[in-house]
């Protein structure tokens, strides 16, 4: 066991000490003794503190990484943390693969909003045609809502 | 930036003490390795970029704070934190009482007979029993001031009062301290 040198003090004086040197002196007596005895801690204590030291510096070792994880756009950011969750666990170069296929949702709602558009405006054309036929088969012709004498044929007839 | 091996080594240097003080102030060894554990995640988590010389004074705030923390959830703190041995008057004759016990260990002889150990043994566990009994908040800046190694700047900064509570709290303590171990016929 370790013991506190004590001796390489030296003689001490009531004299030659002020109060504040001997406090000092007498805590770091104790300061020795209490480390000495904290070395005798029970094993599961020193195994519980070595696990307690581990998980903060795997922590540590977490925040750095996230801190050191470059930033990238929303989309291939996605497929980074896809394929460091997936297959390296690290933050490495994606393949172009893995890029491209990152832009197919994308290209599939580009797609989608051409599409719809399209077929609004084919519906336009439909109604627009339908309207064209109905005038053009009627018996009155087309010019006579024209004339002002058929427009007051028309408000007296719905008199 | 405190490097990883900075960091470890900090902590496997500071970790015996902080789980000793801890027990003492929580008289309970379980929580005091969970507040212990506690304190290095958030010391790793929180305050990595941090240059390592800062990191003792910041550990010792944060074990401070999550030893609170526990109190809070034990709903204890305020009978933890309230001594009235705090105010006990000062013995007259303390500073000869300090010198006596410096200087009586000075005359005997540092055998290390079995016999020598387990009294050496049993004297460390008879001062630690004295430590772990002193008011909790002379007890906090004693260790900090003379095992810590604080100054008394760093050990008012952590404990969160003034320099001049630090020296008479530290007083108070060493005299307490010399006194019990006198009582007891214990020298240094």
């Amino acid at each position: 066991m370790k013991q506190v040198n004590l001796r390489s003090l030296g003689s001490i004086s009531q004299n030659d000490l002020s109060m504040g040197a001997l406090q000092n002196r007498f805590g770091a007596r104790m300061g020795e003794c209490l480390t000495e005895r904290s070395e005798q801690l029970p094993h599961d204590v020193r195994e519980r503190l070595r696990f307690s030291r581990e998980a903060a510096l795997k922590h540590a070792a977490e925040v750095r990484r996230a801190q050191a994880r470059p930033v990238h756009g929303l989309g291939l950011n996605w497929v980074g943390m896809g394929q460091s969750a997936a297959l390296s666990g690290g933050p490495e170069q994606s393949p172009w693969w893995l890029k491209f296929v990152s832009f197919v949702p994308l290209l599939g709602l580009v797609l989608g909003l051409v599409l719809i558009q399209q077929g609004q405006l084919y519906e336009q054309i439909l109604a627009a045609a339908d309207v064209d036929t109905a005038l053009l088969a009627d018996n009155l012709p087309p010019a006579a809502y024209s004339d002002p004498g058929f427009s007051e044929y028309l408000s007296s007839q719905n008199e | 930036m405190a490097t990883d091996k900075e960091l470890s080594d900090f902590l496997k240097s500071v970790e015996k003490r902080a789980f000793k003080r801890t027990a003492y102030l929580v008289r309970d060894e379980d929580a005091a390795l969970d507040i212990v554990q506690d304190a290095m995640i958030r010391l790793a988590e929180n305050y990595l970029e941090r240059p390592a010389a800062e990191l003792p004074p910041l550990f010792q705030r944060i074990l401070s704070n999550a030893s609170m923390d526990w109190f809070r959830r034990q709903k204890v703190r305020s009978a933890v934190m309230q001594n009235m041995s705090d105010f006990e008057p000062l013995a007259g004759d303390a500073d000869f009482d300090i010198l006596e016990l410096l200087e009586s260990r000075d005359q005997t002889s540092g055998a290390g007979s079995p016999a020598d150990e387990v009294s050496r043994a049993q004297t460390l566990l008879a001062i630690e029993g004295e430590v772990a009994q002193l008011p909790t908040r002379q007890r906090e800046a004693f260790l900090l001031r003379y095992w810590e190694e604080f100054d008394v700047a760093e050990t008012a900064s952590a404990m969160g009062c003034s320099e001049g509570s630090v020296k008479t709290h530290c007083s108070r303590a060493v005299h307490a301290l010399a006194k019990a171990l006198r009582a007891k016929g214990i020298t240094l």
